[in-house]
């Protein structure tokens, strides 16, 4: 149907353009203040507006803020790197002798089973009767040489796990985060310092050990 | 309402003016409410529709195309919009007629002249009685049509379609509504 042909039939149909308008006047009119309603409902939105622009900005500074400072990369340059290196040795050393100050007390109530291990070694098994005088003498003469040997054999213990274990990187990291890549291993410096403790140690070993060997040949010289 | 004064109006919603805003509803509120009483039956409902249809309106000025329609034109099609959503929204039910068997097509186009063309106060009421079993749609259109005079290009911009699907829709409800006042009359 063509729109002419449409209009045409609205102005024909009176029936239904009459039924229609009765209608419209029928229907109920609109309340005296829904247009004031509505005139307060959007300005109570236009200030719930404002209210959410000014958040949003605040929020956001605030994250870029945080962001910023959590982001920026520490600078580090090659003196940083040299100098943090630097007091690092020192730590090392301050960690390793508590320790052995540590040992020495836990170590000096089991003397007596360490003198008797010792014995079997040093003192040859056909001769029963001296092996009981030495043990009578050593019992009293321990007080001053099984001390050094024990000393002597903590010093060296400590100095052989550090050197056979790199991994134990806790004695000298306690302080210092495992993050940088130079923390992971020991320094030259280190190092040159634990060989150079584990080779006094040794020394001081030897050194007990002839004073021992001497004093069982001045026994059986007396003998 | 002269060129000037709604291009005025139409600058004044872009700004957020209460003036302008005041003025809208003064000029088309009372239009706009009838439009949306025509298919939200209850009154409390009507209410909260043109509300939201004013609000959309304020929102959505920016958007207005003055070359594609008047401003009269753009708020009925919103207005019909949000009506037809509150309906499918809160799932009102409507009883209306429907035409499953194609009964009212069968109907010539000289026998529904003839209901519609001859004055007769009966067939009024009777008319009336038949629209009130029409589709909630199929009534606006045919409001927007006899009694608004829209054209056929504005009913189809309201109702977000084509002229020659509103022109069929229009031709299929006179149809429908002899057709009921033929059931109501016997």
């Amino acid at each position: 149907m063509t729109e002419e042909k449409l209009n045409a039939l609205r102005q024909q149909d009176t029936n239904l353009r009459d039924a229609i308008w009765q209608d419209e006047t029928e229907r109920p009119q609109m309340p005296a203040d829904l247009n004031e309603r509505l005139m307060q409902r959007v300005a109570a939105q236009k200030e719930k507006k404002q209210r959410r622009i000014v958040w949003p900005w605040i929020a956001a500074a605030c994250a870029a803020g945080v962001l910023m400072i959590w982001l920026t990369p520490p600078k580090v340059t090659e003196t940083d790197v040299v100098a943090k290196q630097q007091p690092k040795v020192e730590k090392s050393v301050e960690v390793v002798k508590p320790q052995t100050a540590e040992a020495k007390p836990e170590a000096s109530q089991p003397v007596e089973e360490t003198t008797i291990a010792v014995k079997p070694v040093k003192v040859s098994p056909a001769k029963p009767t001296i092996n009981k005088l030495l043990a009578q003498e050593t019992s009293v003469t321990e007080p001053t040489a099984a001390p050094m040997a024990e000393e002597a054999h903590q010093d060296l213990a400590v100095a052989e796990t550090t050197k056979s274990q790199p991994e134990m990187v806790t004695l000298t990291e306690r302080d210092i985060p495992i993050t940088r890549p130079e923390n992971y291993r020991y320094t030259p410096e280190e190092l040159a310092l634990m060989k150079k403790q584990a080779n006094e140690a040794y020394l001081k070993w030897v050194e007990l050990e002839l004073e021992i060997a001497k004093f069982d040949l001045e026994n059986t010289a007396q003998k | 309402m002269t060129i000037d004064i709604e291009v005025n109006l139409i600058e004044g919603l872009r700004q957020q003016s209460p003036k302008a805003q005041q003025q809208m509803l003064g000029r088309y509120g009372n239009a706009v409410f009838a439009q949306v009483a025509r298919l939200v039956p209850a009154v409390e409902d009507a209410e909260e529709v043109y509300q939201d249809v004013f609000v959309k309106v304020f929102k959505n000025i920016n958007m207005y195309d003055a070359t594609q329609s008047s401003l009269k034109t753009w708020i009925s099609h919103i207005a019909y919009n949000e009506s037809i959503s509150f309906l499918r929204k809160k799932s009102v039910q409507l009883i209306y007629y429907e035409d499953r068997e194609g009964e009212a097509e069968k109907l010539s186009e000289s026998e529904v002249e003839a209901t519609f063309g001859h004055p007769n106060p009966e067939t009024v009421q009777l008319i009336r009685a038949a629209i009130k079993h029409l589709p909630p749609d199929e009534r606006a259109v045919i409001t927007m049509f006899y009694y608004e005079e829209m054209s056929l290009k504005e009913i189809a911009y309201v109702t977000e379609s084509i002229p020659t699907t509103v022109a069929s829709k229009l031709s299929r409800t006179r149809k429908k509504l002899c057709k009921i006042i033929k059931m109501l009359q016997s």
